[in-house]
C-alpha cells in the first residue's frame, strides 16, 4: 500500500497549557512571575518535580527531577505543592472555550485538548483556524488571568495537530499542512515526535531509520513487519502522512487502583500498613465513584534494593466496599518477602463489572456491608472526604496526598471532594 | 525556598462587588488585620471551591510586596486569611 501525503485542508487544533501547573502557580501568586519556579505533590526531601515553570527550564530544570538535583541548578528555585481546585478551574475554563467552537472536543489530560472541526467549520465558524487560535488565547487571558499561555498546533490529523503544538513553545501559534510538512519533520529529530522515545528510536534505527524524513519515507511493511511488529507500524505510517488514525476512545475502565512511594526511608510494618489501608479506601472510593465492582485484587511491593514483588487474586464474589478491598489486599500482602524495606506499594482493582450496589443480597451480613458503606459515603459528600474514616488508615491521612491525574481527568472530581 | 505561611484567621475586608459580563464579580481592596491595613493590588486568581457541601471562593491575591490567599465562605459570608507568601516582606509582619 502506497499513500501519498493527505492533502486536506488541516481541521483539527490542539491546544496546549504548557507547564499548565506551574504557569496556573504564577498566575495565582504574581510575586512568582519570572521566577523559577517548580511545582511537586507533597513538598519533602525526596520530592521530585512534577511540573517546572519556564524560567526554571531554562535553568536545566527538568520534570522528574529531584528537589535537591534542582536545588542545585537553581538554589533561588521556589518550590510549591499542587493544589487541585486551582488546576480542575483552569481546566473548566479551558474546557468551555474550546467547546464554544465546536461539540467534538476531547480533553487529552488537565491540560490540553482537542477541537475537531469537521462539519462544524464552513457552516458555523467560516474563519481562519488561526484566526481563532489567536481568539483563543486571548479569551484564555481574559477568563483567566493575564499570565497564562498557550500553545495552539492545528494539522490535518491530531497527530500533526500535536507536532505543530510543540513547534513554538511558549505561547506559540503553528499550523501543519502538505506544503510544510516536510520541511516541518527536516527540522525534528526522531525523540521530537510524540510517542518516539529511547526504544522506539532504537527500533528504528536497527532498520537504518534515523531521520523523521527516513520514517516518513519508510514503507508501511518494513514498519508493521520489522519495526513495530504489530499493526501500530501501519498506524504511523498513515499517522506520519496526515491520515486520522487517533480518533478511537475506549472509554472502557478496566483496572482501578492506587500506588505510593513511601515518605519514609525504613518503615516499620504498622506504617506501611496504614499507608495500605488508606490507598484501599481511595481505591474503594474510586471504585463507586465509576459505579463499578470488582472481583480481582492485586498488590505490588518495590523494594529499596529496586526489586519488586507482585500478587493477584481472582476471587469468585464481587466487592466495593472500603473494608473489602482492605481485607483481600491483605491477604495478598501478607504473603510478600520481607528481605527489604517497602519503598512503593500499590493496590489495583480488576475484573471490574457494574456495581450490583443496588441489590438486596439474601445474606443478612452482606446488606449491613453495604448500607453501612452508603452511610459513610453521604456524610463524607456532606461534610468533606474522610471525615468519617477507617483507623487503620486514620494516621495516613495527613501523610499521604492525592496524586494529581495527568493522563485522564476521570477522577478530577472526586480528588476535589477529598483535597 | 518558598515561605509560606498559615494563618487561618478571620479578618475584616473591604471588597467591591460589581457585575462582570458573565457573573457578578467581587474584588477584595483592603484587609484590617491586628490594627493594621493591607491594601490589595491584583488579584491573581479568584477559583471556587467545596467543602463538603459547602463553597468557597478562594482569592489569591498581592499587595505588590507579598501574596495572600485568602477565603470566602458564600453561605456565612466571612473572608478568612489563609496563608501569606513571600512573608518577609509581607506588612503584617
Amino acid at each position: 500500500m502506497q499513500l501519498s501525503i493527505s492533502k486536506e485542508d488541516p481541521q483539527i487544533m490542539h491546544v496546549d497549557l504548557n507547564s499548565c501547573f506551574a504557569t496556573v502557580e504564577q498566575q495565582a501568586r504574581p510575586l512568582l512571575r519570572g521566577q523559577p519556579v517548580g511545582v511537586t505533590n507533597r513538598i519533602s526531601k525526596y520530592c521530585c518535580i512534577i511540573a517546572a515553570s519556564y524560567e526554571a527550564k531554562a535553568l536545566g530544570i527538568k520534570v522528574g527531577m529531584r528537589r535537591d538535583e534542582a536545588l542545585e541548578l537553581a538554589p533561588n528555585l521556589v518550590m510549591t505543592e499542587t493544589d487541585p481546585p486551582k488546576y480542575h478551574y483552569v481546566y473548566k475554563k479551558l474546557l468551555n472555550i474550546l467547546s464554544s467552537y465546536s461539540d467534538n472536543v476531547v480533553m487529552k489530560s488537565i491540560d490540553e485538548g482537542v477541537i475537531d472541526f469537521h462539519g462544524t467549520r464552513q457552516n458555523i465558524n467560516k474563519r481562519e483556524l488561526s484566526e481563532i487560535g489567536y481568539e483563543i488565547k486571548t479569551r484564555l487571558i481574559n477568563d483567566v488571568g493575564s499570565w497564562m499561555r498557550c500553545n495552539v498546533g492545528i494539522g490535518p490529523n491530531r497527530f500533526l495537530a500535536k507536532v505543530a503544538a510543540g513547534l513554538h513553545k511558549p505561547d506559540g501559534l503553528d499550523v501543519i499542512n502538505h506544503n510544510n510538512l516536510i520541511s516541518t519533520y527536516k527540522s525534528m529529530k526522531l525523540t521530537d515526535i510524540h510517542g518516539i522515545a529511547e526504544r522506539n528510536e532504537a527500533r528504528l534505527n536497527s532498520v537504518g531509520i534515523m531521520t523523521p524524513i527516513e520514517f516518513l519515507n519508510a514503507p508501511s511493511e518494513v514498519l508493521r513487519r520489522q519495526v513495530f511488529k504489530s499493526v501500530c507500524g501501519e498506524d504511523w505510517y498513515k499517522r506520519l502522512r496526515g491520515y486520522e488514525v487517533d480518533q478511537h476512545s475506549s472509554g472502557i475502565t478496566r483496572m482501578v487502583g492506587r500506588q505510593y512511594v513511601l515518605d519514609i526511608r525504613r518503615p516499620s510494618d504498622e506504617e506501611v500498613r496504614t499507608r495500605l489501608s488508606y490507598l484501599c479506601e481511595t481505591t474503594g472510593m474510586k471504585l463507586r465513584y465509576r459505579g463499578l465492582c470488582a472481583r480481582g485484587i492485586l498488590v505490588h511491593v518495590r523494594y529499596a534494593n529496586g526489586d519488586s514483588w507482585y500478587e493477584r487474586k481472582m476471587f469468585k464474589s464481587t466487592f466495593f466496599t472500603n473494608a473489602e478491598v482492605y481485607r483481600r489486599a491483605t491477604l495478598l500482602f501478607n504473603k510478600r518477602p520481607r528481605h527489604d524495606f517497602e519503598r512503593e506499594i500499590g493496590v489495583s482493582c480488576y475484573a471490574l463489572t457494574p456495581s450490583n450496589m443496588s441489590q438486596i443480597s439474601l445474606l443478612e451480613d452482606i446488606n449491613k456491608d453495604v448500607w453501612l458503606t452508603q452511610a459513610v459515603d453521604q456524610v463524607n459528600n456532606q461534610y468533606g472526604e474522610f471525615t468519617i474514616t477507617s483507623a487503620t488508615s486514620y494516621k495516613s491521612k495527613n501523610v499521604v496526598k492525592q496524586k494529581i491525574p495527568f493522563g485522564s481527568t476521570q477522577y478530577f472530581e472526586l480528588l476535589l471532594k477529598s483535597g | 525556598m518558598d515561605n509560606t505561611i498559615q494563618i487561618n484567621r478571620d479578618v475584616n475586608i473591604i471588597a467591591y462587588y460589581f457585575r462582570g459580563k458573565d457573573k457578578p464579580n467581587c474584588f477584595p481592596k483592603r484587609m484590617d488585620i491586628d490594627g493594621r491595613q493591607i491594601t490589595f493590588t491584583e488579584t491573581g486568581l479568584q477559583h471556587p471551591t467545596q467543602k463538603g457541601k459547602r463553597m468557597v471562593h478562594v482569592f489569591d491575591m498581592t499587595d505588590g510586596k507579598a501574596d495572600y490567599r485568602l477565603e470566602f465562605d458564600a453561605e456565612v459570608l466571612s473572608w478568612k486569611l489563609v496563608a501569606i507568601s513571600d512573608s518577609d516582606h509581607a506588612a503584617v509582619y
